[in-house]
């Protein structure tokens, strides 16, 4: 922390937040809320007179909560910057000056009840999103009575306990008669790997966190004795398992089963735990002095603010999703922003440096670079067919098209470089204005087409994403899954890219069956592209119901890269489908949609005819 | 806010209620199939508020 305040090329903006993000790779614009601190940073030299005279006493968040702190004070003693702050809230008064009592005590005059927030704007090339993790509240869990029992606490308030700066400068003591606990429980999963309360995932540091603990309080006090109540043991780190051993040898007790009741003896203020130990079989109850719940880790609260501002998608339980798992796994889907520690998910320091070192070479590379290599799948806009609707800008996922104007006669903009090339503007366009390179839509009807040419009552089009849909089908042939040869596949980078009327003109070409697959939602390698998709199959069903077309012959699938199965066994249910549609009612759609064509041809020429004379 | 909607599964035609968000959409999956092909009903309705 200190290097990094020191460093020449580092810019530390502390007690800050961010306000908003434009721009896109080698060009963002942040706005940085420098919040008013009251206390000239460059000026305070962190001697501490004015927190002596300060009245307010307030707990100590850093201590969590077993000591105070005064209403003007330094966060933590390693703080960067040293210098004091403020809390204006907590504060008697600034306007009118209530009691004044640090500004007379500052001999520096470094106080300054007048001082605004400041907005900062910076220009950065890339960015590093490493917004850490919130620590998951207990007090939900009744049966562990942390609301209702003292000496009951958090892997979070051992830590402060133990350690040699917290509040009992390093004396594990317990709350309730400040001594040495005899008999110490540690309880695993708290908030972790539960389908109803908490959260479903592991928290991946827990294990070893309370092993840790257990080692260091044997290592205070050997005559400290430990239990820990456990689902599993997860030790698989570099050296993990030995210092699992360990802790055994030393004496830790584990005990696998999680209590299912915490109740405290009123007069001694021990803690008596019921639990199926599930290696006997048998309930047991187990009398210790002290427990301490191994709290799982969580997203931060807070972080939808953030994740709007650089369109970051999040996985089920709230964590980044990268822009690829297994190779690109500090890559967000927007170029130029990477992620660092846990907001990408749960780990400990060791993975979080490893994933730290990795974005920054990530984000140096392109810096150095100064320039960047896009592929050739990027949009292009004709601004001659476009009439300003705005549509285009308002779906794209990555904000990488800039709204048109009419009344200003501006278009929009399509910056390549933000552009990830998912094909949903090109899509939702009602002018066909925009074109997808190498996925145009002379190129997709020509595939239609091809299938079509022979015996199209045989025939299955497919629309399937390059990601997930097909290359779930890679995974049926792999496999060596047997499926239906009446499929025939049409790629596209993302269903998103799957227009209204490439669907229709199947239709009219005489497919019996028409089918749209793309990533399921968690999935999207385009962020929420795949809800443009959702929305806009919806939308035909709604059409081909209106035209006299059972909106059955449309069907829709998420299937993953790693679904083979699935994708073999939809495509057999489909041939199921297929065989039920009659020549007659083939040749029944394709009057309709050509009549419908016609309409749409005459609407059309009127509408470009209307566009270039204006 | 959620409310209830009908939804009929377009693989293998079951019919069922479900939670709805206006406006949000949602990965569906037919709870007899488990296909994806799962479409909302609209209400037939004359209040003038759901065209
Ligand atoms: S969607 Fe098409 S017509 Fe509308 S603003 Fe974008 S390019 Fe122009
Ligand atoms: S292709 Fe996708 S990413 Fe590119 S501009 Fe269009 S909507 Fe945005
Ligand atoms: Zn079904």
């Amino acid at each position: 922390m200190m290097d990094v305040g020191r460093h020449p090329r580092i810019k530390l903006f502390a007690y800050s937040e961010v306000e908003h993000i434009s721009g896109f790779i080698g060009n963002f614009n942040v706005k940085i809320r420098k919040k008013a601190r009251y206390v000239i940073e460059d000026e305070c030299t962190a001697c501490g007179d004015c927190t002596k005279d300060c009245p307010v006493v307030v707990p100590d968040e850093y201590q969590q909560g077993f000591s105070s702190r005064k209403a003007i004070y330094i966060p933590f003693p390693q703080a960067v910057p040293s210098a004091y702050i403020l809390n204006m809230e907590e504060c008697l008064g600034n306007n009118p000056i209530a009691c004044g009592k640090c500004l007379e005590a500052c001999e520096k005059k470094c106080i300054d009840y007048d001082m605004k927030d400041e907005i900062i704007e910076v220009e950065v090339g890339t960015i590093i999103v490493a917004t850490g993790l919130d620590v998951y509240d207990p007090t939900e869990l009744d049966e562990f009575g942390y609301r209702s029992y003292e000496n009951v606490i958090t892997s979070m308030e051992f830590e402060r306990l133990i350690c040699a700066g917290g509040p009992t400068a390093g004396h594990f003591v317990r709350p309730t008669d400040r001594k040495v606990p005899r008999t110490v429980a540690f309880i695993q999963c708290v908030g972790s790997r539960s389908g109803k309360r908490g959260n479903r995932y592991c928290s991946n540091i827990c294990c070893m966190n309370t092993i840790k603990d257990t080692l260091l309080l044997y290592d205070h006090y050997p005559e400290t004795k430990c239990k820990v109540f456990y689902i599993d043991i997860r030790a698989f780190g570099k050296g993990f398992e030995q210092m699992f051993m360990r802790s055994k040898e030393v004496g830790v007790e584990y005990i696998r089963g999680i209590p299912g009741e915490v109740v405290e003896d009123p007069v001694t203020r021990n803690l008596i735990l019921t639990v199926e130990n599930t290696t006997t079989g048998r309930v047991e109850q187990h009398e210790v002095e002290m427990v301490v719940l191994s709290v799982g880790m969580e997203q931060r609260s807070d972080f939808d603010r953030l994740q709007k501002m650089l369109t970051l998608s999040t996985t089920g339980d709230g964590f980044v999703l990268e822009s690829h798992p297994k190779l690109k796994p500090v890559d967000s889907p927007t170029r130029g922003v990477f992620y660092a520690g846990c907001v990408e998910s749960p780990k400990g320091i060791t993975e979080s440096v490893v994933q730290s070192s990795a974005a920054a070479a990530r984000a140096s590379i392109i810096l150095n670079a100064g320039r960047v290599k896009i592929e050739a799948l990027t949009a292009r806009l004709d601004t001659s067919l476009c009439n300003y609707c705005g549509m285009c800008a308002r779906v794209c996922p990555y904000h990488a098209i800039t709204p048109p104007d009419r009344k200003l006669g501006i278009y929009p903009e399509i910056i390549e470089a933000a552009c990830a090339g998912c094909g949903t503007c090109a899509a939702e366009c009602p002018n066909d204005a925009i074109t997808m390179r190498h996925f145009t839509d002379a190129q997709i009807m020509a595939q239609i087409d091809a299938i079509l040419e022979e015996k199209p009552l045989e025939k299955i089009v497919a629309f399937a994403c390059n990601w997930c849909s097909y290359a779930g089908g890679d995974n049926a042939g792999t496999s060596r899954l047997q499926y239906p040869p009446s499929i025939r596949l049409i790629r596209t980078m993302c269903s998103g890219r799957v227009d209204e009327k490439f669907v229709l003109y199947a239709f009219q070409k005489g497919a019996p069956l028409v089918l749209v697959s793309g990533c399921h939602f968690a999935d999207c390698h385009y962020i929420n592209a795949v809800t443009w998709t959702q929305r806009r199959v919806e939308r035909l069903w709604n059409k081909l119901e209106r035209l006299g077309i059972r909106p059955e012959r449309l069907q829709l699938e998420w299937i993953s890269a790693a679904e083979g199965q699935k994708f073999a066994k939809v495509m057999r249910e489909l041939e199921e489908l297929r065989k039920k549609v009659t020549p007659e009612e083939v040749q029944q759609t394709r009057e309709i949609l050509r009549r419908e064509a016609e309409k749409e041809r005459a609407r059309k020429a009127k509408r470009v005819e209307a566009l270039r004379s204006a | 806010m959620p409310e209830k909607a009908k939804f009929k599964c377009l693989r293998c035609g079951y019919l069922y209620e479900d939670k709805y968000t206006p406006g949000v959409p949602q990965e569906r999956a037919c709870p007899k199939c488990g296909s994806n092909s799962v479409r909302r009903l609209e209400e037939k309705s004359t209040s003038p508020g759901n065209r």
